[in-house]
Order: C-alpha cells, then structure tokens, then sequence
C-alpha cells in the first residue's frame, strides 16, 4: 500500500482513538453532573463488552442491551481484533504511553511469546471462576479498570492537581493573579467539584492504574498483550477473522515494519492475527510500500499462532477453581452480623457479588462521594465492589444515579419514589457519646438534617443531671427504626470528632428480605 | 463574677464597636426601626413594595457597593417544598440592589446538602445567574477566624466573601427548624460560618443571638411566601407546607424575627434564641412594643 494511505489509514486510526477516549470521559464525567432526568448511555462501553454480557447470562436475568457486545464480536471475525487498536479507550491510552516512551532509542526487546499467552490464561482462571460463584472480570477488564481507576484516582486528582494550581495562581498579585484569577473562577463554578472528592484506596487504585501506564515504557502495550482478559477473547476470535496485511513483492525482508508493531511482530515475520491489533504502524514503517490490507479467507493448513499448551490451560483451569472456592469458605460467608452497607438497590449480597462487576462507574456517578470501593469490608471477592461510607458522604434522598448507571442491574434501577423507600441500612444511636445523653446537652443536628419527611429521627424532651451534676432539660434523640431507610446523613453530620454518636448498620436492610 | 464583667461588658463594646465596622446598619438596636410586614399574590411585587415602604434600597446601598445577598440554600429542595429562599424574592431584592446603584451582587450560601445540587433546585442560581449577580460557591480556604465577641461564640471561621463585601442582606425563607424552634434571618447566618458547625447546637439560642449580635448586617427580607410548618429545616412534604404569602423588611435583624416568629403563629418568648437576643439587649421581644407595619397589596 503506498504510503499516502498508509499513513491516512493511521491517521484515521489515531482520530478514533482519540474519540473514543474523548467520548468515554464525557460520559463518564457526566454522570455525575446531570439531572437525573438527562443521565446520558454512560454505560455504552459496557454494553459492548463480550465479558460483561458473560456476566450477565451467568448471573441473569438477562438484559437485552447486552446484545450490542455480539457487534463487536461479530465484527472481530471480520475485521480482527479491530477493537483494541481503534476503540477500547485504555488501548488508546496505552498505545499513547507506548508512543510516549518510543520517542528515544530504545534497545530492542525480543517479543516473548509467555508473555503474549498469559492473558489467555488469565482469561481462562476468570472464566473458570465466574462459572462457580466468584465474579472477579471486572478487576482486570479494560474497561472496568479504566472507569474505576478514572472515577477513584484520575478524576479527583486531576481536580486536586487543578484546584491547587489555580488557586496558587489566583493568589498571585502580579499579572499572574490577573490572568489566574478569572479562570479559577471559572473553572470553580464549572469544571471543578466544589469540595474535592475522596476515595477509599485512592492510591491503591491510582498506583495499579498509572503503574499499568508506565509499564508501557517497559512493553509496548504492556497490558493489552499481556494482561487483558477482553483482548483475549477479542484475540481468540480474531484468529479466524478475514483482514490481514499480506506482503508484496517489494518487500526486502528488512524488517522495519516490527519498529512499532504494538505485539513486537511484523506481517514480515511472524504474524499472528490473534495479537496484531490494526494500529497500522507497520504500513508506515514500511520503506517500500510492502504490506498491503486485504480480506481474505482463512488459509487451510496450520495457522501462525500463539501454542498455549495443554499443560498450561489445565494450570490455569486449576486456578480459577482455586479463585472461585477459597473466597467461598471465609468465614464472612456464614455469619450474619455484616459492618458494610451497600448503595440503594443493590441485590441481595450473593446476588450482588455476582453481578457487580466492579466497574466503579457508581463511584463516579455518586454526587455525595458516600459510594467507595471497598477494600476487605465484603470480604476477598468484594474488593472494589461498591459499599457506602456515610463519614464520607451521605445517601442523597432526591438521587437515583447509581442505581441508573449500574451497567448489570446489581444496583436495580429505581424510580425516585422507590429508592425514597429504599431501606439500605438503620442508624443506631451510641448512648454513651451523644452529647444528648452522655453529656446531657443539646445537639439535634440528625434530627435536623434526617430527609424522612416524617422524621426518622427525632427527640423528646427529658429532664436529666448533666455533666455538672444539675437538673436540666435536654432533647434527647432517638431513632424510629421502621422509618430509617439508612442514607447515612446522621452520621455524616454528627459533630463529634472522635467518632459519629450515630452510625448506620446493615441493620433490617431491606435487599435481603427478597430472597 | 469578674469573667461575667468582662463578658457584659465586652458585649456592651462590641455593640459599640459595630458602629465603626461596614456590618452595622443600626446604629443603635433600639432605636425604632420599622418593620414592614406586605402580604399578596406576587412574592415578587411584595418584596418589592416592602423594601419600598423601609425607605428603599437607596437607602441601604451606596453606589458602586459590592452586595453580598445570603438566601438560604442550605437544602436540595425545591420551591414548593418550602426549604430555600423563593427565587422571585430574591429577584426583587437583587433587582432592587442593582437599582440603587450595586456594583456587584454577590449570592452565596454554606449549604448542608451538597452546594451543586442546592444551588440548582432551589432554583436560585439560575435566577441569579440571570439577573446578573456573582453565583459564588463556598471555598473552605477562604475561611478566616472572626471574632463575634461573644460569651459563647466568640472566634469562629468565616468565609472572607461575607467579610470583604461592603453591604450584607439577609433574605431567609421563615420555617420551623426542629432545636432551634424557628429559623428566620439570625439562624441563617450560620450559613456564613465554616468549620464544624454542629457543635454550635449545643446552646444554640446563645449561638444564634451572638451570631447576629456579632453580625447584623444591613438588610433583612424574610420570605414567608410559603412556609413551612412542620419537619424543618429540611423539609420534604407538601402537606407541611403553608401559603402565607408575606414578606417582611426591615434592618432590624431581632425585630424582623420576632414579627415572622409571630406571623408562623409562635410565641417569641418560647423561641429560644429570640429569648437569648432579649436578654443581651438587642432588641424588643413583645411584638406590641414594634413598630410593625402591615399592608396587603
């Protein structure tokens, strides 16, 4: 192919790329932002995703949406594994690490082929895992990682980053100042969150994630050949799939077209249609126009391709037994007493388990940032599912969002009216350190803020001997419990310093009376 | 007994050094001013008629002020829920400001529900916005410690916007508020304050007397253009909801509370902080003893 169109059809392919990434921060950023009434798809991205609609059949019931992820599918047969090299948005996001880190002579190192098969395997341990009760695809899908990762780490530190300089400038006296000054402003009212969101494990979150980025100086897309369970499935269709980049005569076997082949190969030598990913780098690396873009039916015979080995698939089979039993007989998994709650219309645990898919897209969507993923709170295999931590922020009585943007239903979609029915957990108050009782004054700021419009807290008047020993009447609060449907304010407000006075529990949840 | 002294007298300062601060509309708390008190259809034209029959907002603003106007916003609550300020009050008061020749208007509010969300429902930005008015939202490092100069709240943060501004109205909406008994115009100054707000309900009467005291600002308009009755101040049910259809003006802080508190159908003197004021001389609490005017247009 000459080298105008190689170097358009790479153009073209960076253009998508960039879209992609572009399209997937707004609709991740505007979940958090717009009316309820205007929430756009924001779960386009998982709606395509071959793993997610697994998910889905495994832990029903099924949602037709998900039978977008068959056009992706389907046209992996087609077109190869066209989706890593020009839509997934983290592929974008490495392959820009990748040309980051290409920009000086780098030795070069010789593609190993271990590396390449691992992420079958790792496909292999998950799937072999989901098919018992632990649900584990989302920590390593690319997409779920990406919108975790964005909604925990990137996001809120790139408003920490933003707000710190702005302000710093903003102060300035000098020209500085002036010109700061308006876009802090600006910028306040606009792009920034008012009060800087925070996040359980934010840093363990933004380490895996930029550490995944920077691996890419060290391979180039180090996790989509190595790691990425989607791009194996994509990689195991991809190996029937009709595009190939055959060679032309002109070729002189001088092997430039593996200068910045994403998986170190070349249509030149060793070719594996299950690993090229269409970037279409070779095309331009080409010095003589060589490499041509044809369909063309698979050749009988044996095909170039990874050797995964019986002995390997059986470990890795093995494995995912191991994955799905050991988080299985922990003892969390008998007892009742549980010290999490999760966000309004979450299933009942087991059922949530399966069907979350710890995308973290609720995360990003929860304007209170009560939602956190949790760290051991639900156990090993509810790593980075979603719990609410009131201390951080409260349950809004006027918001559905999660419950909206929950690509699984593992947080049931609810109108208003229900989820303001919703009982997600019970506060309990600490007699021994409300000031109410413990110290015999007044206080009521859960009364005050509780968002029952019948009160699920409130207080009668007593006559108590407060700390000084004297008779004085003091409101004294208590919780109605049948009316408590556990958002969290109360103990968000709760002045005291060391802990809440009030705390809610998972208490009467009420997800776990459907079962 | 000598702590007590001090305490009185740093009080009877206080009040004096107010005169010489940019926060002192009244010159003297006692000194008779009027509180009007206009009911009708329009909360937009009452408000109006009632800033008028105080003597205007020429009055209160001099040309080229910069004008805080603290609504309360403190609720993700809609209008007829009754929690928020009614926007169209506040369109006549921001109207009015820039009448009389404000610079800048500002809105701001330390709200309890996320800031986002309160500013959008009450649908208080986006009148705001369109009048013209600076849409501020709280920045936590512009807290300064003031001294209110009082016995129980004495040095508390302060956002510095509420500080730099060279005029201050107040424009409440009148509901019930479960430890407080009422909030009206000195309860929503807490939304000037920072920090750990909560622990202020402990003798809250106390806090909200010397909060005012410490802070009375130039203008007060209390929305009771709706009110509401029960369950506040966050509210939620229509059916606690009332139409009162009033606003009342006046530059008196104390005196603007005691005629809403009366106009809820509550007993000033069971009012706690309203007793609190009392006791620390900063205004009448016998509604007789007032000079209310009421009209109804």
């Amino acid at each position: 192919m000459d080298s105008i169109t190689s170097k358009r059809l790479q153009r073209l392919r960076i253009i998508s790329q960039f879209f992609f990434i572009w399209l997937f921060f707004f609709l991740l950023l505007k979940s958090g932002g717009a009316a309820i009434e205007h929430l756009p798809q924001t779960g386009f991205f998982f709606y395509i995703d071959p793993l997610f609609l697994w998910v889905n059949v495994l832990s029903g019931p099924f949602l037709q949406v998900f039978l977008l992820a068959l056009i992706p599918l389907i046209m992996t047969m087609v077109f190869g594994r066209f989706f890593c090299g020009w839509v997934c948005p983290f592929g974008a996001l490495n392959q820009f690490f990748t040309w980051l880190g290409s920009r000086r002579q780098r030795r070069k190192i010789p593609v190993s082929r271990p590396s390449l098969r691992l992420k079958y395997l790792l496909l292999i341990i998950l799937l072999v895992a989901s098919l018992f009760a632990s649900q584990l695809l989302g920590w390593l899908d690319p997409l779920a990682l990406l919108t975790r990762s964005s909604s925990a780490a990137l996001v809120p530190g790139a408003n920490f980053l933003a707000q710190h300089a702005l302000q710093s400038g903003a102060q300035n006296q000098g020209w500085v100042g002036k010109i700061v000054k308006p876009l802090y402003d600006f910028s306040r009212r606009s792009l920034l969150t008012v009060r800087q969101r925070t996040f359980l494990q934010a840093a363990a979150i933004g380490l895996v994630f930029f550490g995944l980025l920077l691996l890419n100086l060290y391979r180039r897309r180090f996790f989509c050949n190595t790691l990425c369970p989607l791009g194996a499935v994509y990689g195991f269709m991809a190996k029937y799939s009709l595009l190939r980049l055959p060679l032309n005569e002109n070729c002189t076997n001088c092997g430039a077209c593996s200068n910045h082949c994403t998986y170190y190969g070349s249509p030149f030598q060793d070719y594996l249609k299950s690993e090229c990913v269409f970037c279409l780098n070779c095309l331009n690396d080409c010095p003589f126009a060589a490499i041509e873009v044809r369909f063309q039916l698979p050749r009988s015979g044996k095909r170039p391709a990874l050797d995964m080995g019986r002995r390997q698939i059986l470990a890795a089979a093995g494995c995912g037994l191991a994955a799905a039993a050991l988080p299985q007989i922990g003892v969390n998994k008998k007892t009742k007493a549980r010290d999490f709650i999760r966000p309004p219309g979450a299933v009942v645990e087991k059922e949530f388990l399966k069907k979350c898919v710890r995308c973290g897209a609720c995360l990003q969507a929860c304007p209170t940032n009560a939602i956190q993923p949790a760290v051991f709170q639900a156990g090993l295999e509810g790593i980075w599912t979603p719990v609410l931590i009131p201390v951080n922020g409260y349950c809004e009585y006027e918001c559905v969002r999660c419950t909206r943007v929950c690509p699984t239903n593992a947080l049931m979609p609810l109108t208003l009216e229900e989820k303001k029915q919703f009982k997600i957990g019970t506060a309990v108050i600490n007699r021994s350190t409300c000031y109410t009782y413990a110290d015999g004054y007044n206080c009521a700021v859960c009364e005050e803020h509780c968002p029952v419009p019948e009160k699920a807290i409130r207080f009668r008047e007593v006559e108590v001997y407060n700390f000084r020993g004297k008779l004085k009447k003091v409101k004294q609060i208590y919780v109605v419990p049948d009316l408590c449907i556990g958002c969290g304010i109360c103990e968000n407000v709760c002045p005291r310093t060391d802990a809440p006075a009030i705390v809610v529990g998972a208490e009467e949840e009420q997800r776990e009376n459907f079962l | 007994m000598k702590r007590r002294t001090f305490v009185k007298n740093g009080v009877l300062f206080s009040s004096s050094i107010l005169l010489a601060r940019p926060h002192s509309a009244q010159a003297n708390p006692l000194t008779a001013a009027p509180v009007i008190q206009v009911k009708g259809e329009s909360p937009y034209e009452i408000t109006k008629r009632a800033v008028l029959e105080i003597g205007g907002m020429g009055k209160i603003i001099s040309r080229g002020d910069v004008v805080m106007v603290k609504p309360n916003i403190g609720w993700n609550r809609t209008v007829e829920q009754a929690a928020c300020t009614n926007p169209e009050v506040l369109r006549a008061v921001i109207e009015l400001a820039f009448n009389a020749g404000a610079k800048k208007v500002v809105i701001m509010d330390n709200t309890c529900h996320k800031a986002e969300d309160c500013y959008q429902r009450s649908g208080i930005e986006a009148m705001a916005k369109k009048l013209g008015a600076e849409v501020r939202y709280c920045d936590e490092t512009r807290l300064v410690a003031h001294d209110f100069k009082g016995e129980y709240l004495s040095k508390w943060p302060v956002f510095k916007d509420y500080l730099e501004v060279d005029k201050f109205i107040n424009v409440p909406i009148l509901k019930h508020h479960g430890s407080a008994g009422l909030t009206i115009a000195m309860k929503n100054l807490y939304g000037i304050l920072g920090g750990n707000r909560g622990k202020l309900h402990r003798d809250m009467g106390e806090n909200i007397a010397e909060l005012a005291g410490g802070f009375p600002g130039h203008l007060v308009v209390v929305d009771a253009y709706r009110i509401l009755l029960r369950n506040g101040p966050v509210g939620g049910r229509l059916s606690d909801v009332e139409m009162r259809k009033t606003v009342i003006a006046s530059t008196h802080i104390m005196h603007a509370d005691v005629t809403a508190a009366v106009l809820f159908g509550k007993d000033p003197r069971e009012v706690e902080f309203l007793q609190a004021a009392h006791a620390k001389k900063m205004g009448e609490i016998d509604i007789t003893k007032i000079p209310v005017k009421s009209l109804t247009i």
